[in-house]
């Protein structure tokens, strides 16, 4: 199956690719996984002041994967938490053009944006649930 | 176990097989309107009947929901059914029994396909009871993710490192050691899986339906998903190994 330029692009020159620690100050970590196809994707946000200030992602899987994760990153640098919320699997399929069989890329990205969103949530909010 | 083979461990879906007595989701003949009681071919006309669409594939075999399944019997009834369907006995048919049995033989072989892999069977299985299963959420196995990931990190250093060189030999040595440590940890998901299949078939076979079978069956439905699939992602992370350092 060809692959769309774009995909290409992202596979052989993934951007944000790699880790922040997890329990670093403002880091949200997002981790999931498909158990059809085995692919895992790995997905980290670094928040300062509401802002998303830089993201990471490490993925195993095929070059869909691959490209929906980076181009995720992309995105999700310099959003608010409430912008990263709105990112769609289906704004991935249309910028990176991916055939139906692919779809599920997209999905998994969608899945570990709101996943890693949602741990920073948690982190945040936790200390101060228990202070009270 | 091995996905291509079956097992011979087999005990529990011995039925009087009579193909006439098979549950099939439909009931009037297409051709004569008579009453089809479940047949493949109409009683009366002896029209071949079409495979309903909402037949699953344990039914269209005439076997019970049961994972372990004896191949060979398996086998037995795929010819016995190719032979029954096949195009090339329609082929002086009426343009109908011509659809019907291109319809069924293509039906019959995805079946096949499916029931004869215990794997397959199982998501398969898991598939039909999804009612349930949809319910119970596994959360991600996170420390098998991040497992995975870091291997991903050595394989690529393997892959860009001179392989001659002595860094690259000891990669290797070490991509070598997890190899075998995967390999056996999804032999062991495997030997899980067995058991699970049996547990889920003898309490198939009990056939009660208090409470406590029905917590029972929820508990054996999400193991088998949880083994089936971290065994996925196991064994693409060992597909990839074995491409990579051969």
């Amino acid at each position: 199956m060809a692959y769309s330029d774009k995909v290409v692009d992202h596979f052989n020159n993934p951007r944000n690719m790699g880790s922040f620690k997890k329990d670093e100050e403002g880091v949200g970590t997002g981790m999931v996984g498909a158990p059809e196809c085995g692919d895992v994707m790995k997905l980290q946000i670094k928040v300062q002041n509401d802002m998303i200030v830089d993201a990471k992602f490490k993925t195993f899987g095929c070059g869909s994967a691959i490209a929906s994760s980076s181009l995720a990153t992309e995105w999700l640098k310099g959003k608010t938490i409430e912008e990263a919320q709105k990112i769609k699997n289906t704004d991935i399929v249309q910028e990176l053009n991916l055939p139906p069989v692919k779809i599920h890329c997209s999905v998994l990205a969608e899945d570990a944006i709101k996943a890693a969103l949602a741990d920073y949530q948690k982190k945040a909010d936790g200390p101060a649930t228990d202070a009270k | 176990m091995n996905d291509n083979k079956g097992n011979g461990m087999d005990h529990h879906h011995t039925h009087s097989s009579n193909p006439r007595e098979l549950q099939m989701a439909r009931s009037m003949c297409w051709h004569c309107q008579s009453e089809v009681s479940g047949e493949y071919f109409c009683d009366r006309c002896v029209k071949v009947q079409p495979v309903s669409k909402e037949t699953d594939y344990f039914t269209c075999f005439g076997f019970p929901r049961r994972l372990t399944i004896d191949p060979s019997k398996l086998e037995a009834k795929f010819y016995e059914l190719s032979r029954a369907f096949h195009p090339d006995f329609y082929q002086n048919k009426s343009e109908t029994e011509q659809t019907i049995s291109l319809g069924n033989s293509a039906t019959l072989n995805s079946a096949y396909r499916t029931l004869r892999d215990p794997i397959q069977r199982a998501e398969y299985l898991l598939d039909l009871e999804a009612g349930a299963v949809k319910e119970i959420r596994n959360s991600p196995p996170a420390d098998l993710f991040e497992e995975i990931l870091e291997l991903q990190d050595t394989l690529n250093e393997y892959r860009a490192a001179d392989r001659t060189s002595e860094i690259g030999q000891q990669l290797r040595a070490k991509l070598q050691a997890e190899q075998l440590t995967l390999e056996q940890r999804k032999q062991d998901m495997e030997t899980g899986l067995q058991q699970l299949f049996t547990d889920w078939d003898a309490l198939q076979d009990r056939g009660d339906a208090t409470s406590q079978s029905r917590t029972e069956r929820d508990r054996l439905l999400k193991q088998m998903r949880e083994i089936l699939s971290n065994r996925t992602y196991v064994k693409s992370i060992v597909n990839d190994l074995v491409a990579t350092i051969g």
